[in-house]
């Protein structure tokens, strides 16, 4: 049995304590802000000892904020929902057409399958401000300008070239002769691909569904320039509280807070996948 | 139900009744000031459809994109009135100003018609306008059949208007007889002193009143501000470094930018004697009474700082000044505003001015209709309205700047700001040459600033680099 000195164990605590506070720290300080006023938050010199408020949160949600220039209206829990809406219904039809395809791509070699693959890759390349301005146009033209089924659409840029490489990667770690044995067993390749290629890579598309949930959550620039202002996302929503009459930090906490929270509990509670996923996904056998 | 009240209130607007003699008539009926308010702003409204056909649109809709301000909650605050006048529809997108601009770009750029009329700064429509992107609105503000003829062109501040004004040649004088109107101004900011009255007071500090007094009480300042600083500047590598206190003290040694040749021609003007001068003081404040983190202060740094009491003053916008003044910061109440003049020997202030302002997109699908938005929206009525009920300063007309109320109601919370709003009016404009490189070229001024204060290189000779620089830019565009 491995046993560890006294010394051993308490610096080993010290270590472990000093990694988690040095990680741990900004988000704590930031937790501890949204707690705060704009006039505690600026105290010179900075001070760990206030009197917490829930007024930031109770703006954010009331959507009404006051301000040195008066009661400002805001739409963070708008915001909150069309980040949720864009980016779940995004990664969910990007998972149904990614999934196949990454199979496809793994299994079935087809003339052009390389190609069509890396033109999905080079999807991530493309800067999106470079490809913003034509869709704008092309937008217009087909009415999808301003629409959340636009949105998703355009979200397809960032979420489908993920799922379908790290997938990808994963169904072809996967030996093949398992399905094989599987189909001479009589059944089909319907049912092979969802009763044994599907749940062998459950990780790995846990693990694509989560990153790709997180870069559509953090995406900014398309729905600022295909969308008006009902239809933002919380990461231009959050900017609402940078005005000219100042900066109301301690909303500003309250709305990292906010927004950080479904990712934070997804990554949480998927954090065995994504990390078994990822580096499974990535390790050729 | 009010129609005593209406009456009163008429005879307010057609002058018949003076402001003491509305109040006490109003008290005398039982109303309160902000009902009396409401009513005012209605029979206003009434006023106005008096004279001119506000029906002719309609049924119509104008949507707007507005940047998050102080000056659009005045007029979403007002717009009910617009609507009832007009028979108008108005919709609108309000995004955060550190995103606004690059919202305007992509709708513009992309020639979208969503948009029919947008929130811009003056600076901004010397892209805008050539490019084709914004209308010239002197087409319909000199048309009487589509003006309002209460509207009153003659009563927007003279330099305020001028500003966005531009002919679209290269150093072509703002305001020219040939300039096209690209945007109207809503309100306007000048760059003046904020100081803490509080500090000023308990440490027997003197509100400077030229560079040299400004370093010294800077100095001063700094020695007992506890872990403060002295005085609160822009330093960010941005062209809203070069905008604000710095730009204003520049023009009061009647220093430019560029020089413009008989030819249209540009050139570099910002490496003479008296600009090198000017710089050398200016680097010195900031490396001696600066804060330690200069170099990345934005306007909301330097407005943060002075609200919490980090520093004891700014050279900054006056409206700057007038939030941190405000509820929610530290230093609420304590801060006091005084106009600057950098050279003891000019005759006034020079301040250097941003201009909020309102243009009309050439992608609407009805011009017509928009122009009836915007007429209203930079009339005198809402002006009036903005600045006695919201936040609407600084006014672009001189008759809201005459009007009692708001002059009172500034001077009760905001010591000085009357004062020095009229002292430094007179010489507020752009100071800037319009030109394309605009942002190019102050950007890269900010950076030389930077190199200046960090002693990466001396004064003289990053002046002479920068104009060297610019120089060479201007020729390669074709504009020198």
């Amino acid at each position: 049995m491995e046993t560890h000195s006294p010394l051993e164990r308490l610096l080993r605590g010290i270590a472990l304590t000093l990694v988690c506070l040095f990680f741990m720290f900004p988000i704590v300080w930031i937790v501890l802000m949204s707690f705060q006023t704009n006039e505690t938050i600026l105290r010179v010199p900075p001070s760990v000892v206030f009197m917490p408020t829930l007024e930031n949160y109770t703006a954010l949600i009331t959507g009404r904020l006051e301000t040195a220039a008066g009661t400002l209206n805001i739409d963070f829990m708008g915001n909150l929902w069309n980040s949720l809406f864009l980016s779940t219904t995004s990664v969910a039809i990007g998972l149904l057409l990614g999934v196949p395809a990454a199979y496809a791509f793994a299994r079935l070699k087809f003339r052009g399958s390389e190609d069509i693959a890396f033109t999905l890759l080079s999807f991530r390349f493309a800067p999106p401000l470079l490809v913003l301005l034509p869709l704008t146009i092309y937008f217009q033209q087909l009415g999808l300008a301003n629409t959340y089924g636009g949105l998703i659409w355009v979200y397809q840029l960032i979420v489908l070239p993920l799922i379908l490489w790290i997938v990808r990667g994963y169904f072809e770690d996967i030996p093949a002769d398992i399905e094989y044995a599987y189909r001479i067993a009589g059944h089909d390749f319907w049912s092979t691909f969802r009763r044994i290629a599907l749940p062998l890579a459950g990780p790995g598309i846990a693990a694509a569904g989560l990153l790709s949930f997180i870069f559509a959550w953090n995406n900014f620039v398309f729905a600022l320039v295909l969308a008006s202002a009902d239809k933002q996302p919380v990461t231009v929503g959050a900017l609402a509280f940078v005005t000219a009459s100042g900066i109301q930090y301690g909303q500003v906490a309250a709305g990292i807070v906010l927004s950080i929270a479904p990712t934070f509990a997804l990554a949480l509670y998927a954090q065995r996948y994504l990390v078994e996923g990822l580096s499974l996904g990535a390790v050729k056998g | 139900m009010y129609d005593k009240e209406k009456d009163l209130i008429d005879a307010y607007i057609r002058g018949s009744v003076s402001r003491r003699g509305l109040i006490k008539g109003l008290g005398a009926l039982g109303l309160s000031t902000a009902m009396g308010g409401v009513l005012l702003n209605a029979a206003a409204t009434r006023a106005l459809a008096a004279d001119f056909d506000w029906k002719a649109h309609a049924g119509k809709t104008v949507k707007l994109l507005l940047n998050k301000h102080p000056y659009t909650d005045a007029m979403i605050a007002n717009i009910d009135n617009f609507k009832s006048l007009t028979g108008m529809e108005v919709t609108y997108d309000v995004f955060p100003e550190d995103v606004y601009f690059d919202k305007v770009t992509a709708a513009l750029s992309s020639g979208s018609s969503e948009y029919d009329a947008f929130m811009t700064g003056a600076y901004m429509t010397w892209t805008y306008g050539p490019a084709g992107w914004c209308e010239d609105l002197g087409q319909w503000a000199k048309d009487p059949a589509k003006t309002n003829p209460l509207y009153a062109w003659d009563d927007f501040l003279p330099g305020v208007i001028k500003s966005c004004a531009w002919n679209g040649q290269p150093g072509g004088a703002l305001g020219s007889d040939d300039a096209k109107q690209w945007c109207i101004p809503l309100a306007y900011e000048q760059n003046n002193l904020t100081y803490n009255k509080r500090i000023f007071d308990a440490n027997g500090l003197a509100v400077p009143t030229n560079i040299d007094e400004l370093l010294e009480t800077a100095a001063k300042a700094k020695a007992v501000m506890n872990g403060g600083y002295g005085i609160g500047v822009r330093g960010s590598r941005s062209w809203a470094t070069i905008h604000p206190g710095f730009l204003s003290g520049y023009a009061n040694f009647d220093q430019k930018d560029l020089n413009i040749d008989a030819e249209g021609k540009l050139s570099a003007a910002m490496n003479t004697d008296v600009s090198k001068e000017y710089h050398r003081k200016w680097v010195q404040m900031i490396q001696d009474s600066g804060a330690p983190d200069w170099s990345t202060h934005t306007w909301y740094q330097v407005g943060t700082d002075v609200g919490a009491g980090k520093s004891a003053m700014m050279f900054d916008a006056d409206i700057l000044g007038y939030f941190m003044n405000g509820a929610g910061n530290a230093e609420a109440g304590n801060l006091a505003f005084s106009a600057f003049k950098a050279n003891a020997a000019a005759a006034a202030p020079t301040p250097n001015i941003w201009i909020w302002s309102m243009a009309m997109s050439s992608f609407s699908a009805d011009k017509d209709a928009t122009w009836y938005f915007l007429q209203w929206v930079t009339g005198p009525e809402h002006g009036l309205f903005g600045a006695q009920k919201m936040d609407l300063v600084n006014p672009a007309r001189a008759s809201v700047w005459a009007d009692g109320a708001f002059r009172d109601k500034l001077s009760k919370s905001y010591p000085g700001y009357v004062e020095m709003h009229d002292a430094s009016a007179p010489g507020a404009s752009i100071k800037f040459t319009p030109q394309p490189l605009f942002f190019d070229l102050t950007t890269e001024w900010a950076a030389t600033l930077q190199k200046m204060v960090a002693k990466e290189v001396p004064v003289d000779e990053g002046l002479d680099q920068l104009a060297e620089s610019v120089n060479n830019q201007l020729k390669e565009a074709g504009l020198g």
